[in-house]
């Protein structure tokens, strides 16, 4: 369907080139992901599959691509939309109307045919999202605006629809229904999907075929299954691969036992692959002790919310809630269940209608968040926001500068050194990749050694390898910072860091205690719609427990290796 | 006092400001005045924002605003606009009646600027009513069917597509600033002139970075609209035409210029 044969571009100005000699083909109906590290060229590429390049980006390309036995770059931008959909990794700048059912047939409209609100409504309904049609977009949570975007693509019924990064954003039943979505387009009607993925375990789920691009080329194509059973190959490209095939391979390699069989990818592989090992792990159940000094005491708050239309929505009632110093607290619960609005009411930016707020036995509900900025300190979603300097160097240092601390410039060294910021203290932090950006932001958010730390999704839309980077990073601050609160969908990272899991729905906590109590209260991952890492899935499954790749393999390795 | 302080700032907060723009745009769209086609509303508005500089007669003057108020009560129109409304109206006024005191003005001229007020309010609540009343697309619409430019038309709709996304950016930027920054202390008269300067100073410092984020947003949309045929739908005057057929008149228009209509006869009849 797709041909690609010996592709080069180097964008204009650059001095190596983005894609270098891609040999490709993407069939009829496949459903196909694109994995390589940052910067292999993956959107590139993808980019010269939509038109945008070479019609809307100029650059240096040769080479040729066909759609059909056509030759794709020469065929006008408007008839390549009709053919091939295109989502952005960040969706919401690419919706341009005000309503969803006019978003959905904005494409349709504009390319001039009749039927266009059918056509809309049409792609609202594959997307699950015909109950929103008369909603303004900003009433949307953020998985719902992902499938808009994607409606907004499908209405136009291309035969291929091209995701970069689909789930990025998206807590995990959101993920989950992306990609049910997703399959369903592909089975029943027939659609050529490709996607930009990170995630090895949708991967293994969903895609029939994947890619890995490496250095703008292409080093293999293969059924996806044994794509993520490269383990070296793909952790040499810092793409993770799933984290049971991760621990089969470790435990095969530490233990020098070997087995003909395949590493397995998905749970149900899993299962076959270490019950014939036929040994019974020994999964120990880990007990924290909480702390007992009170470092943050909420009772009886109260937040209403104003709404566009109407009265104003009452989000908290009577909420309690008591945070100790030394906690490492995961704030889980699916999008909307009130996670930023608990961190807000934290650092003082929105004031309960009733209730008090101590925070080290001092009452802070009235006081301004400048005033208790010192004494907790809260890292955005969206690390841009925190760059408002120059310089990274010159962000991290401001808060100390303002407040006349002495040795400011060693301190601010020793934070660029300590979240190896080095190399790029003195560019402008937007310029920096996802991961830097995050470091930075890291950086300043502690620069002022708050005791209590708030971070607002620090994993979000990072590719894997950034991601493990940033878990690393937050090892650091854990010696640091005496109280951590994220609040995050990542449950890997729940799982690494946190000692205390609170879970969040429609404003109430409903569960709260050490991951142990979390994860087997079924009642709990079902309301807030927690779906556990892999590998605590997998060791379930086998009758245990086990919330990391380490812990895991050293169940395994206490038999085998003795 | 505390309370009331922290009541007065949260009006002022960018969140209270994002609120009240999205409500005015598109928090009153069950209205009658919505229901109204935008080109019997942009008509209707021309004949009132030009007919009132024509008239001096107080009574019918008079007549006009009631009909006006009585339009803008319709559209449920945000209170920060009202509030707006009203404080231009007032200190335009009363520094027009200041400055003829000062030249030797007396009473009489009270008369005088007490019409021009009328005839600024008339003016300004029949726009209140148009621009309030509609949403922007709809306005957007109207524009496009009376030959304005697209982008001028497309660029109103898109403007408050991504004004709440800017709001936002601002609002967290200034937060940076106001949490990492140290805000002086606002205890007493010079303190509170102190505060208000490095408030201004904050929001000086704010743009740049909006304005950088902003710009690394905006290549996803340029591309986009790009990809979604945005510019292949301009050169298209067929597309245009396909744009405008969702515009239709109905009863309601019928109603609305009826009532217009006896309501000015009326007044003309009283005078």
């Amino acid at each position: 369907m797709i041909k690609i044969t010996d592709l080069h571009f180097t964008y204009p100005g650059a001095a190596i080139a983005t894609l270098n000699g891609v040999d490709l083909e993407i069939l009829q109906g496949e459903f196909i992901a694109i994995i390589g590290n940052n910067g292999s060229g993956k959107s590139t590429l993808c980019k010269t599959l939509n038109g945008l390049i070479p019609n809307f980006i100029v650059g240096e390309g040769s080479g040729s691509v066909t759609y059909n036995g056509e030759d794709l770059w020469k065929m006008p931008i408007g008839e390549i939309a009709n053919c091939i959909g295109y989502v952005y990794q960040d969706f919401e700048n690419q919706i341009v109307c005000p309503t969803v059912s006019e978003d959905a047939a904005f494409s349709c409209l504009n390319y001039g045919h009749e039927d266009y609100v059918k056509k809309g409504l049409d792609a609202l309904v594959l997307c699950d999202l015909l109950d929103k049609k008369d909603d303004y977009i900003w009433q949307l949570s953020g998985g719902q605006l992902h499938l808009l975007a994607l409606a907004g693509a499908l209405a136009l019924a291309p035969d291929v629809l091209i995701l970069d990064e689909p789930i990025a954003q998206l807590d995990p039943a959101h993920a989950t229904q992306m990609y049910e979505t997703l399959k369903e387009l592909n089975e029943v009607h027939g659609k050529t999907i490709i996607v930009i993925e990170h995630h090895s375990e949708y991967i293994a789920e969903y895609c029939h075929n994947a890619i890995l691009l490496h250095e703008g080329r292409v080093l293999w194509k293969k059924d996806a299954r044994s794509a993520l059973r490269e383990c070296q190959q793909l952790i040499d490209c810092h793409i993770f691969p799933p984290q049971i095939t991760v621990a089969a391979q470790q435990i095969q390699q530490k233990s020098g036992w070997k087995q003909d069989q395949l590493l397995p990818t998905t749970i149900a592989e899993g299962k076959k692959f270490f019950e014939k090992m036929g040994i019974l792990p020994d999964f120990k159940v880990r007990q924290e002790v909480m702390n007992s000094q009170l470092a943050i005491q909420l009772s009886n708050i109260d937040v209403q919310y104003r709404s566009v239309k109407g009265e104003s929505k009452s989000l908290f009632t009577n909420f309690n809630l008591k945070i100790f110093a030394g906690d490492k607290i995961a704030l889980i619960g699916s999008n909307g269940a009130g996670k930023t609005t608990l961190m807000k009411l934290l650092v003082g930016l929105l004031k309960p209608k009733s209730g008090t707020i101590m925070l080290n036995g001092t009452d802070v509900t009235a006081l301004r968040a400048e005033q208790i900025a010192a004494h907790i300190s809260l890292v955005y979603q969206n690390p841009e926001q925190m760059l408002i300097k120059e310089s990274v160097r010159a962000d991290i240092e401001f808060a100390m500068k303002e407040r006349d601390i002495a040795n400011y410039k060693q301190q601010a060294q020793a934070l660029i050194t300590l979240f190896q910021l080095d190399a790029i203290a003195e560019s402008d932090g937007r310029l920096l990749s996802g991961g830097q950006m995050r470091r930075a932001s890291l950086a300043i958010g502690i620069a002022l050694e708050p005791p209590i730390l708030l971070l607002d999704e620090p994993t979000a839309n990072l590719d894997i390898a950034t991601r493990q980077e940033i878990i690393r990073t937050l090892d650091l601050l854990k010696d640091t910072i005496e109280t951590v609160v994220i609040a995050t969908h990542d449950m890997q990272l729940v799982c690494e860091f946190a000692n205390r899991i609170i879970v969040l729905a429609d404003g109430e906590v409903i569960g709260d205690g050490p991951r142990e109590v979390i994860f087997n209260n079924q009642a709990v991952r079902r309301q807030a719609g927690i779906e556990p890492p892999a590998i605590y899935q997998m060791a379930e499954q086998l009758g245990g427990s086990a919330y990391t790749i380490a812990e895991f393999v050293q169940a395994y390795q206490k038999e085998l290796c003795v | 006092m505390k309370v009331v302080t922290n009541q007065l700032w949260d009006k002022f907060s960018i969140e209270f400001l994002r609120n009240q723009v999205l409500k005015n745009a598109y928090g009153n769209d069950d209205t009658v005045i919505a229901k109204i086609d935008p080109r019997t509303l942009l008509i209707w508005y021309v004949f009132f924002g030009v007919l009132p500089w024509f008239m001096h007669n107080p009574t019918l003057l008079l007549g006009l605003f009631i009909f006006v108020a009585v339009t803008t009560r319709l559209t449920k129109v945000a209170p920060l606009v009202l509030f707006l409304f009203c404080f231009g109206i007032l200190t335009q006024s009363g520094y027009l009646l200041i400055v003829s005191w000062f030249f030797g003005g007396d009473l009489a001229t009270l008369g005088p600027i007490l019409i021009m007020t009328l005839k600024v309010a008339i003016t300004s609540l029949a726009s209140i009513t148009v621009f309030s009343g509609l949403n922007p697309d709809r306005l957007a619409s109207g524009l496009l069917w009376f030959g304005c430019p697209d982008q001028f038309a497309f660029s109103i709709a898109f403007a408050y597509r991504i004004l709440p996304i800017l709001m936002e950016e601002f609002q967290n930027i200034l937060l940076s600033h106001r949490l990492r920054g140290k805000s002086p202390n606002s205890i007493g008269w010079r303190g509170k002139f102190r505060y208000l300067i490095y408030q201004v100073k904050i929001i000086m410092f704010s743009f740049l970075p909006l304005m950088l984020n902003i710009a690394k947003r905006s290549r996803t949309t340029v591309e986009a609209l790009e990809l979604r045929g945005y510019r292949y739908a301009n050169q298209n005057k067929i597309i245009k035409k396909m744009k405008l057929r969702q515009l239709g008149m109905g009863t309601v228009d019928v109603y609305f210029a009826i009532v217009s209509i006896i309501w000015l006869w009326g007044c003309f009849l009283i005078v």
